[in-house]
């Protein structure tokens, strides 16, 4: 077997860190061939990321499991593996790199080789984190990732792009040193001597200590998701990212929010977890809502989707809250949904921005007539987005307001009314940019998509249908990962004496099935 | 007498003779020449890196006379010492030029100012560790003060020296009261003293105590004995400035470190509180103040405030992973000083170097390389992954939460969090606005390339793979008595 094969796993992380040094090194005036280097190393990323579905076992146990010994004094070891969770997280990362990269193929205008050296870094952090099972390594790349973030939104930005990317850091840095903090108090009080995740987790804390432990992780997920209110940073780095990066935020990035509940802050901290829970649950609906509100009433159409995302993650929050094995493969699939829905949106709008310099709703319209292409596509993706059957998000949504009823049927009804909400605030928007008559001049003589961008979109809508029909064939992974989960969650929680509440039931994997 | 082993101060020996042949060779060059300071300098201390690496092959532990010893924290310095010195050698030449301060005297001083550090790491008895502080210092003061004609440096040298000689007096009267404790001024006799002291001393032993720390709160330039840090880091030459905030700090925090936890080990519990009082106004103060610098030497300097408190962190914790984390951290510290620092001297032009945000503007753009290396050195001292800061903070953090310090633990990282904001000024200015009109840097010149390199190297490589640097700095710990 080659190198490749049994370091699958490390193979995707050095890929794109040998590749930034390649591109870093080319010389400064060639630079369609740093542009070129830079795609076509993240699309081999992608094509070696295709070999796990090959390997993968539909189990809940990780898999391509490395450990290579690092700092064996404080327990700490290079520890990699995926489960059916992180699995598409990966792959949603790989996949959404290179179309980054070829979108921004004209988009950026200066410094093209720094910008090919971030995204290859950034994607390097990313698949970092889905595929850590140490604490202390998964820190390392959850911190290192927001340098290349923080430059791609400062360097590349738009007019207040510096005090973006200084809150963008700020924030996150802020969230995440205190949970470095309880990383190391667990570590005292477990007193087993290990950073391994799955050993953690065997052994849960004192529920007391939980509590205060997972309230810190929960500050540091909770800032990146980003749940209500701690979301402030999310319009201002959205809003002023390069179109690349934000389509990193939205589809990647936020992910690690409600990955990190999943990965770390539940299984580490069952019972905390369980108490928090409804805290958890009414935040999310309130953002789900409040999100919703916000983007009804945007003019600029970059802000609308920013402020859809805090909507959008709210649901998955829901999910995550309830914790039932149908509402947390919901909230799986949700976020793959929606970083290829948002992704789009967000790829779209930059296009339309590249044309006009302009986000500006009122500035378009009737846009139809003009550039029918544009038009078509961005209507598919608005249907995926607000999550019309036969598209990818009404999957998610509905198994994860399915899976939520158990938990708390009236959180379900409110966060339903975000369903209609989101159904008003993009439609509103799509008539308003697309229908009626052209009522700017300036944009009379808009050209249609060119091929290069129809390579970006087309994947994504085609990836939002067949999600939408075919889930069976990712829920199948999915499940088994979640159900394992939840399982080992609620044993947890069974056995320490508590009173919160008594837990919700797993309903049985056929359930998923049904949903669709 | 005890026999005498001259094997512990041989690296020392070397060094001194070194800094008197540059001297007389500078002397002895005919007008209008360049005397081969630079190279004699570097030399002497490659020499003495590896005469240390035979006192560590052949001559691990030997003593002379029982003062000055060898043993396995001693040698860990001295390589960290020499490094540090190599290093700010090989930045001061283009800086001097540029600034119309060459002369061969600034060698000599760098180096003897080495030799007082060597000897203040390996003392093991109080008055030789006296007279090796004050080697350091009077040379550092010298140093401080070689750019006569701008005077911001004199100032810097007269407030270097004052202070100084404020804490050497209280340094000594400390040294004073534990020999009236213990009739003696070596380390062992005194850990015996003061854990059971004679009737009527204890007072003594706790007095004494406090005016060590104080002395040694001034030199590592702790709060509240920090004010004359931000004059004289400021007016220093730059390259000096780099060589202190390096190598004065890891010596005094290394004879720190061996009088409190071998000499003084016994009265932990009465002296911890007051250290974990210093981390935190330290860690406070110094971030706080740093914040609202808009000279970049004078931010370092806040900043360097700050990281006494971290490293203090790591003196009140107790076990070895505390002391290990004192001198990991250290290490990573001195590289990052001494780029940061390093940078600013290597493109300093027509007496000018770059000191506030406006003259570093732009700089990702015009000097990639430069800016990047830069960029690294920063991110180190936010503490953010991969980078040595980050590494040596987590273990700090660890031995803090570890000994029930989580309050400490906590203090610290949303210090950093502070500190991100000040540091990332500076990456933004050089990446993210344009470059001022009219601003010119000089190129870098090969020895300064040089030393920068290896500090990012040294920087990186300790974030990525940290383990044999730990190791060393473990198996060095271990010599302390009062760190197991």
């Amino acid at each position: 077997m080659s190198f490749l094969d049994q370091h699958l796993l490390s193979s995707l992380i050095l890929l794109p860190l040998l590749a930034a040094v390649v591109v870093a090194l080319l010389p400064r005036e060639s630079v369609g061939l740093q542009k070129l280097v830079a795609l076509v190393s993240s699309a081999a990323v992608f094509l070696v990321s295709l070999k796990l579905l090959g390997g993968f076992q539909a189990t809940a146990a990780m898999q391509f499991k490395e450990t290579l010994p690092w700092l064996p004094e404080y327990g700490i070891a290079y520890r990699l593996g995926i489960d059916g969770i992180s699995l598409w997280l990966v792959l949603l990362t790989t996949f959404l790199t290179p179309l980054c990269l070829l979108g921004s193929w004209q988009g950026i205008e200066h410094r093209q080789k720094e910008f090919g050296v971030f995204m290859l870094l950034l994607e390097a952090g990313m698949i970092g984190v889905f595929c850590a099972l140490d604490l202390f390594l998964f820190y390392i790349f959850w911190e290192a990732m927001l340098i290349p973030m923080y430059f791609l939104i400062g360097i590349w930005g738009h007019e207040r792009r510096i005090y973006a990317a200084v809150k963008f850091f700020l924030y996150t840095m802020a969230g995440s040193v205190l949970m470095l903090v309880a990383f190391l108090v667990l570590y005292r009080e477990s007193g087993l001597r290990t950073f391994e995740l799955a050993v953690l987790a065997q052994s849960p804390v004192p529920p007391a200590l939980q509590a205060w432990l997972f309230a810190a992780f929960a500050l540091a997920f909770a800032i990146k998701v980003p749940m209500f209110p701690f979301h402030t940073w999310l319009p201002d780095a959205h809003v002023e990212a390069p179109t690349a990066g934000s389509v990193i935020l939205a589809g990647v990035l936020l992910k690690m929010g409600g990955y990190g509940f999943l990965r770390l802050a539940i299984p580490l901290f069952p019972q905390a977890a369980l108490d928090f829970g409804p805290w958890i649950g009414l935040l999310a609906v309130i953002g789900v809502v409040y999100g919703a509100l916000v983007s009804l009433v945007q003019p600029d159409l970059k802000k609308l989707v920013a402020y859809s995302s805090v909507s959008h993650l709210g649901f998955v929050m829901l999910g995550v809250a309830a914790f039932s094995t149908v509402s947390v493969t919901g909230a799986v699939y949700q976020m793959l949904n929606h970083g290829i829905s948002t992704g789009a949106l967000f790829f779209m709008v930059g296009m339309l921005y590249e044309r006009r310099h302009t986000r500006l709703i009122g500035e378009f319209g009737g846009l139809k007539n003009v550039i029918p292409w544009y038009a078509a596509i961005f209507l598919m993706v608005c249907l995926s987005s607000i999550a019309v059957p036969g598209f990818n998000g009404f999957v998610g949504e509905f198994l994860i307001l399915l899976g939520s009823w158990s938990y708390d049927w009236r959180l379900v009804a409110a966060a339903s009314l975000g369903v209609i909400l989101a159904a008003a605030y993009v439609l509103w928007m799509v008539k308003r940019v697309l229908y009626g008559e052209v009522t700017n001049p300036k944009n009379e003589g808009l050209r249609d998509l060119s091929a290069r961008e129809l390579c970006v979109l087309v994947p994504l809508v085609a990836l939002a249908l067949f999600m939408g029909v075919a889930s069976p064939l990712f829920t199948r992974t999915i499940e088994p990962a979640v159900a394992g989960l939840v399982e080992q969650v609620r044993a947890q929680q069974q056995g320490a004496p508590s009173a919160a509440q008594a837990p919700v039931t797993a309903p049985a994997p056929g359930a998923v099935a049904e949903g669709h | 007498m005890p026999n005498l082993e001259l094997q512990p101060v041989l690296p020392a020996l070397v060094v001194a003779l070194t800094g008197l042949v540059v001297l007389l060779a500078t002397a002895f060059t005919p007008k209008g020449r360049r005397a081969p300071a630079l190279e004699l300098a570097a030399l002497g201390l490659v020499g003495a890196l590896a005469v240390t690496f035979r006192v560590a092959a052949h001559a691990r532990g030997s003593s002379t006379g029982g003062a000055v010893v060898a043993d396995d924290f001693a040698l860990f310095f001295h390589f960290l010492i020499l490094a540090v010195g190599l290093l700010a050698v090989l930045l001061s030449p283009a800086y001097l030029r540029a600034t119309g301060a060459e002369r061969g005297e600034y060698y000599t001083l760098m180096l003897w100012s080495v030799v007082g550090m060597l000897g203040l790491v390996s003392a093991r008895e109080l008055i030789a560790l006296f007279v090796a502080l004050e080697i350091m210092s009077v040379s550092a003061y010298a140093l401080a003060g070689l750019q006569r004609d701008r005077v911001e440096s004199q100032e810097s040298a007269i407030k270097y020296f004052i202070t100084g000689a404020f804490s050497s007096a209280f340094f000594l009267y400390g040294v004073a009261l534990l020999y009236g404790v213990s009739g003696s001024t070596r380390l062992s006799v005194i850990a015996r003293a003061v854990a059971d002291p004679p009737a009527g001393s204890a007072t003594l032993a706790l007095l004494g105590t406090g005016l060590l720390l104080v002395g040694f709160g001034f030199k590592v330039a702790s709060v509240p004995f920090h004010a004359w840090a931000p004059d004289v880091y400021e007016g220093a030459p730059t390259s000096v400035t780099a060589f202190m905030a390096a190598g004065v700090k890891a010596a005094a925090f290394g004879a720190f470190l061996r009088v409190f936890l071998e000499a003084l080990q016994p009265l932990r519990q009465d002296w911890q509180p007051a250290v974990a009082i210093l981390a935190v106004v330290s860690m406070v103060l110094g971030n706080l103040g740093a914040l609202a610098q808009s000279n970049l030497k004078r931010m370092l300097a806040y900043s360097s405030i700050g990281h006494a408190g971290y490293l203090l962190v790591g003196m009140v914790a107790r076990g070895p992973v505390a002391a290990e984390a004192v001198m990991f951290y250290l290490v990573g510290y001195a590289a990052v000083s001494l780029g940061a620092f390093g940078v600013l001297a290597a493109i300093a032009r027509d007496g000018r170097e770059p000191l506030s945000l406006d003259d570093v503007a732009g700089l990702g753009e015009r000097r990639p390389v430069l800016a990047a290396a830069l960029t690294v050195f920063l991110i180190s001292l936010t503490g953010v992954p991969v980078s040595a800061g980050f590494v040596g903070k987590f273990q700090l953090f660890t031995a803090a939460v570890g000994a029930g310090y989580t309050s400490l633990a906590i203090v610290g990282v949303l210090m950093s969090v502070v500190s991100a904001y000040y540091y990332l000024r500076v990456v933004v200015a050089m990446y993210m606005r344009e470059p001022v009109e009219g601003v010119e840097w000089a190129p870098t010149g090969l020895p300064a390339r040089l030393a920068l390199l290896v500090s990012v190297v040294v920087v990186l490589g300790l974030g990525v793979y940290p383990g044999p640097a730990l190791a060393a700095a473990r198996q060095a710990a271990s010599v302390l008595a009062g760190a197991l």
